[in-house]
């Protein structure tokens, strides 16, 4: 008997537009806000934007949910480009928060290169609580045909 | 207390926070919509992206592979595209009056063409609309910016609403 090329038991290094499963919730480990998180992106934008002591960046935790978006049970998405997102700010958050993401792929549309994937995310807080939302549109690459 | 008179509870006049140069100030009343900014320059350079993928933990092939990159759609590494979304935010605070980028509510944003390092972008922004918010006292401004690249190709652009409060309540 011969072998099987591929063994179904090791997952894909990669996930292509083919194999992303739609309304699968997936959620990310929790990352503290800390004052270095603050002072790494005041930093880097040179954002002076008002707000009182302690209020991180409006976009921080955005960024932040980008990294963590990584950091879920299924191989890494072969993005090859971030199109668009929309996006509400609905609680302010604050050094010492601690955040995660939770997110839903709810729409696939194929393309000639690549497919559109439209994702709901959400930012919630320690107690559960969401933060920021929206959706953002990834293009991503499908399996190589060879 | 809302989040806007927390701020000025605690730091005062924000006109006088440092590198704000605010000519229209920081109030609702003193949003024109029309008005136009252009805001200082800014070139994206690899230290740029390596930081920016330290600290949002976003290591994607796009960003941190040279050699990977050599063979895909845009041939080299391209900055994130939430660095320049962050970015554009800072640049935007040195080109517009204190009102027209406070907190934000809401964001819609395209990314329509790579950073590339090297790049050296400034945002141009728009005051497109005034109405009122959820809670009494409250506004919200819209803002419509477009991020430029050093060829004047738009690379993002996109609509953004920053909660207000009124100088007369």
């Amino acid at each position: 008997m011969s072998s099987p090329r591929v063994n179904p038991s090791v997952a894909p290094s990669q996930l292509y537009f083919e194999d992303v499963e739609l309304n699968v919730s997936l959620e990310t480990p929790g990352m503290t806000l800390t004052a270095a998180h603050v002072t790494l992106f005041i930093g880097m934008t040179q954002d002076v934007s008002p707000r009182d002591n302690g209020l991180v960046p409006d976009l921080l935790p955005l960024c932040l949910s980008s990294g963590l978006g990584w950091r879920v049970p299924r191989p890494p998405l072969v993005v090859l480009a971030f199109m668009g997102f929309e996006w509400r700010f609905l609680l302010p958050l604050r050094v010492g928060d601690t955040i995660r993401s939770i997110s839903v792929t709810n729409t696939k549309r194929s393309l000639r290169e690549g497919g559109v994937v439209i994702e709901e995310r959400r930012i919630v807080n320690q107690r559960g609580e969401t933060a920021q939302a929206g959706k953002l549109t990834l293009l991503v690459a499908k399996r190589p045909t060879s | 207390m809302s989040r806007i008179s927390q701020v000025y509870a605690t730091s005062g006049d924000v006109l006088s926070l440092p590198f704000v140069s605010s000519p229209d100030g920081a109030f609702f009343e003193d949003v024109k919509v029309g008005r136009e900014y252009t805001s200082p320059g800014r070139t994206v350079t690899e230290t740029d992206v390596v930081l920016f993928a330290g600290l949002s933990g976003d290591y994607n092939v796009l960003h941190t592979d040279a050699e990977h990159m050599k063979g895909s759609l845009f041939g080299e590494r391209i900055a994130h595209g939430l660095l320049g979304l962050a970015i554009q935010q800072g640049l935007a605070s040195r080109g517009e009056p204190t009102a027209a980028h406070a907190l934000l509510a809401a964001l819609k944003w395209k990314f329509k063409g790579p950073i590339r390092l090297g790049d050296t972008i400034h945002v141009r922004s728009r005051i497109v609309g005034l109405k009122e918010g959820v809670k009494p006292g409250q506004q919200l401004v819209t803002v419509e910016r477009q991020v430029m690249n050093q060829r004047g190709e738009v690379v993002q652009e996109g609509e953004s609403e920053h909660v207000l409060e009124s100088r007369t309540p």
